[in-house]
């Protein structure tokens, strides 16, 4: 088996951080290459690998993590013939017209009224990932703030000198049981990649060529990593091409990695269930308001997915994520076919394949999650809808074919109503469209005995604000870029 | 009713041949989304797509100096010359704006539906291997059978169902729908679900059996003298020419539903032309006797697709008109069909490197992924009769149709009430 170059990979896509509550996301320009590089050319050694650290009390407080875009590395100086040799994907970035169809940010979600990332933003060159956490402290997010901020403060004083333009932040938040706004337990499900000396379920284990390039994927063969076209910076830091090819290679341990602000409406969410399940008398019934959006989501609030758990929520929190469908709901009974969970990773039971081709087909889309929240830290339910301000979802994943894996769920999982025997519906959460066509309908069906049930009219719960994509290169790549 | 395709390839006048693709793309502009709505009056026409050929642009490094044309593909309802003669006649506008362009189209000022008509007709050339996602389905069978299941749907979303028996569940929905003057029709019209012909593939499977020795021996030659000349396709995805992609996603992805057009060139060598044919033959075969319930080769997402050789068996074109995004789908049918993908393609130029003629190929994910992006190309005008259906929904609406006018035990109602 592979084994992976853990100190060379960036910790972010190995580990989730999750007992680092606080964390910043820094978006900046490089207004001086030469400075930018000359800080590169030391702050490698910062970054935070993915090196296994056995005594817990040697983690360090504080974690560091970055990646670049397009206009980062070309800003930086890398040649053009080299920036053409990265997917079409990384390129053309997040906008473009044939993407925002793909991914259907249209009406409050096109990208020429985000907050960033958008055409009319200013053009981001990479993103800081600071990370926090008081050691002194067990789940303390205002303890983990101020060490995370006092980090963030010591870069940013260097900012100018360093050649850097702070554009905006976004401060990212984990709950300690990783609920998200709407009140559901998140990022319970998530593939082990191959050789990372992590251990879980067989099923979610996932060559490592699906998050890394220079390993093979899914499919046996090599991810479409940038190879060094046009010779430039000290060679001697790149590995060459594992395809072969005798090129050097500069993607090798690293990835690509999306990011996607993801306002959520709590009001309209939790607003829109309600109504579906009052009461006769038109007062809020919450164990159904609450069982329909679990239905929707595809577990319960605590985490327990509806698979195994179908008529109520077990609580208080569960991680409980060995079930297939074939085996437990092939029906769609529990678990209906349209809900969130389902559609993203259909496990065992893709369209009506066998167990085995399916979970082939399941693991050639997985994505590394690593959402963190923003805005007021709050968990909504039937009868806790209305939070202060924006809430949301800062949405980033890591994958090695954007095409394949982030762009095919939200467009072919999430946006088409077709999945399986579908007719009508989109994914309840992520894919419904603002504004339907004339006489489109958007539905969620909960397939039920004798027979179905199709709950109408699905209102948008998410408003895009932003997103990029982003090359997240391994540590000596950051070094091989100080030398351009 | 019986589904047919036919190609047409025409000659276009060289220094027309951009009239031509303006007044494509002026058609384009007034269509929705990329998809014209030109033939919908016809109600016989499933697809439909005009392709320019041969102006130049051409990805597969094709040296040879070639007269552009103009290739017309239609899937439709019924026999040819009827559809040839309804098009001519109803569609006459359209005809005459594209067809001014191209070699001998009867002068505008004289122009008849039969000359129209003879025009097409001496044009068509033959497909070598067509395939149907739901064979025996007109198009006014399709939006009928629509309309009935979103009446059904309808009238089982109007109330609950909590503790009533499947058999009653479908006897009230029998009788909801027979009460509507509008479906009077399925009391006489009777429709099933085309079969698999079991006997037919036994058939098949001692014909090959049979023939083992000689398809080992040509599966040898082909290894050892032909294969390994092969100059074989070693782009990634990240190395096709942009501006190409850019043209070609310009039309993708509007609705539901896609094309996909891509023309290469045969290997040369008898032998290839024998592997080809014989791929497109056992492929007839496999189309007539096991996918006839809308899968092809496990891919349940295509509602009509062909193969078409043509300049004298030198070239191959292939159409498909299919659910979602190919660029995104083609990696999930690598492992169900990438053997058959292979063994067709395998024989045209510069495809990702094989073995043994149904090996390697397809499966080299990457590689494969680029080539089809790489020989594909720009649909100038698509027409799509239902963007609205899947093709799972297409057979799925049959099924619930064939169900709802049979009387059926409980398990079997039980069953009927998933398809809705």
């Amino acid at each position: 088996m592979t084994r992976l170059e853990l100190e060379n990979i960036q910790g972010y896509l190995i580990r989730g951080y999750a007992h680092m509550l606080y964390s910043r996301f820094v978006y900046l320009q490089i207004s001086d290459a030469k400075a930018a590089k000359k800080w590169l050319s030391q702050s490698w050694k910062e970054m935070t690998s993915a090196r296994h650290i056995h005594d817990k009390s040697k983690i360090p407080p504080t974690h560091l993590n970055i990646a670049f875009t397009h206009a980062g590395l070309g800003k930086l100086g890398l040649n053009e013939e080299n920036l053409g040799a990265f997917s079409r994907e990384f390129r053309q970035g997040m906008v473009s017209d044939h993407r925002t169809r793909l991914l259907g940010d249209f009406g409050t979600s096109r990208p020429e009224v985000w907050n960033w990332g958008g055409p009319r933003n200013e053009t981001i060159h990479l993103c800081l990932m600071v990370f926090g956490n008081d050691k002194s402290s067990n789940d303390d997010l205002e303890k983990d703030k101020i060490v995370c901020l006092d980090y963030y403060n010591e870069l940013a004083a260097k900012f100018d000198e360093n050649g850097f333009i702070e554009l905006f932040h976004i401060d990212g938040k984990t709950q300690p049981d990783n609920k998200e706004h709407f009140g559901f337990r998140d990022g319970v499900s998530q593939p082990i990649i191959e050789g990372s000396g992590r251990v879980g379920d067989k099923d979610d284990v996932i060559k490592a060529g699906e998050f890394l390039f220079g390993y093979k994927n899914e499919f046996g063969v090599y991810p479409d990593t940038p190879l060094i076209v046009k010779e430039q910076g000290d060679l001697n830091l790149l590995t060459p091409d594992a395809g072969g090819s005798g090129q050097k290679d500069i993607g090798k341990d690293g990835t690509f990695m999306v990011m996607r602000q993801l306002d959520q409406d709590v009001n309209k969410f939790w607003g829109y269930l309600n109504e579906k399940t009052k009461n006769p008398d038109g007062s809020i019934n919450e164990a159904e308001s609450l069982k329909l959006g679990a239905k929707f989501m595809g577990r319960w609030q605590s985490g327990a997915p509806v698979t195994l758990f179908p008529d109520a929520d077990p609580g208080p929190f569960s991680d409980v994520n060995d079930f297939g469908y074939a085996k437990f709901d092939k029906d769609g009974l529990k678990c209906p076919f349209g809900s969130h969970l389902r559609r993203t990773n259909p496990r065992d039971n893709v369209d009506d394949h066998g167990k085995k081709e399916s979970l082939k087909l399941s693991k050639q889309h997985r994505i590394i999650r690593r959402a963190r929240l923003y805005g007021e830290i709050y968990e909504g339910s039937p009868t806790k809808t209305t939070p202060n301000g924006d809430v949301g979802l800062l949405f980033i994943c890591f994958n090695a074919d954007i095409s394949r894996q982030f762009e095919f769920l939200q467009y072919t999982w999430a946006n088409l109503p077709k999945n399986k025997e579908l007719y009508n519906d989109p994914d309840p959460i992520i894919g419904v469209k603002e504004t339907p066509e004339l006489g489109e309908e958007q539905n969620f069906t909960i397939q039920d005995e004798p027979v179905s049930k199709t709950i109408k009219d699905l209102p948008r719960v998410i408003t895009v604000k932003g997103g990029a994509y982003f090359f997240f290169p391994s540590i000596n790549v950051l070094r091989y870029l100080s030398t351009i | 009713m019986k589904q047919n395709s036919t190609t047409i390839l025409v000659p276009v006048i060289p220094e027309k041949v951009q009239d031509l693709l303006d007044q494509l793309v002026e058609i384009k502009r007034n269509s929705q989304e990329g998809i014209s709505k030109e033939f919908d009056s016809l109600s016989i026409i499933h697809y439909a797509r005009w392709v320019v050929i041969d102006h130049g642009k051409s990805w597969i490094d094709d040296e040879q100096k070639r007269n552009p044309k103009l290739l017309f593909v239609i899937d439709y309802d019924g026999e040819e010359g009827e559809m040839l003669h309804k098009v001519s006649e109803n569609s006459s506008t359209i005809l005459d704006l594209v067809y001014v362009f191209c070699e001998n189209y009867p002068p505008l000022n004289t122009v008849t539906t039969a000359s129209r008509k003879a025009y097409l007709e001496s044009h068509v050339i033959k497909d070598a291997a067509v395939y149907i996602g739901a064979p025996g389905r007109s198009v006014l069978q399709i939006r009928k059978e629509k309309k009935l299941r979103d009446f059904i749907r309808d009238f089982v979303d109007s109330r609950t169902w909590e503790d009533v028996s499947p058999e009653t569940v479908h006897k009230k929905i029998k009788d909801q729908v027979l009460s509507n003057p509008e479906f009077a029709y399925l009391k006489g019209e009777r429709v099933r679900m085309p079969r698999i012909n079991y006997f037919g593939v036994v058939l098949l499977g001692v014909c090959l059996l049979a023939l083992l020795p000689f398809i080992l021996v040509l599966v040898l030659i082909v290894h050892f003298f032909y294969e390994r000349k092969d100059e074989n396709f070693t782009k990634k995805r990240s190395q096709l020419d942009d501006e190409f992609l850019t043209d070609l996603e310009k039309y993708e992805d509007f609705k539901n539903q896609n094309q996909f057009t891509q023309l290469v060139d045969m290997k040369e060598g008898t032998i290839r032309l024998i592997a080809i044919k014989f791929m497109f033959l056992l492929s007839n075969f496999l189309i007539k006797f096991i996918f006839t319930q809308g899968k092809l080769m496990g891919i349940p997402t295509i509602h009509f697709a062909k193969w078409v050789m043509f300049e004298k068996n030198s070239r191959v074109l292939f159409f498909s008109n299919f659910d979602g995004s190919w660029q995104q789908y083609l990696g999930d049918f690598i492992d169900n069909s990438g053997w058959g993908l292979t063994g067709i393609f395998s024989n045209t130029k510069v495809f990702p490197k094989t073995n043994f003629l149904i090996t390697g190929g397809a499966y080299k994910e990457e590689y494969f992924l680029a080539w089809s992006r790489n020989s594909e190309l720009v649909t100038n005008f698509w027409y799509t009769a239902y963007p609205d259906l899947s093709i799972k929904n297409v057979n799925n609406n049959t099924r619930i149709r064939v169900q709802l006018m049979k009387t059926l035990s409980k398990r079997r109602a039980a069953k009927f009430l998933k398809l809705l």
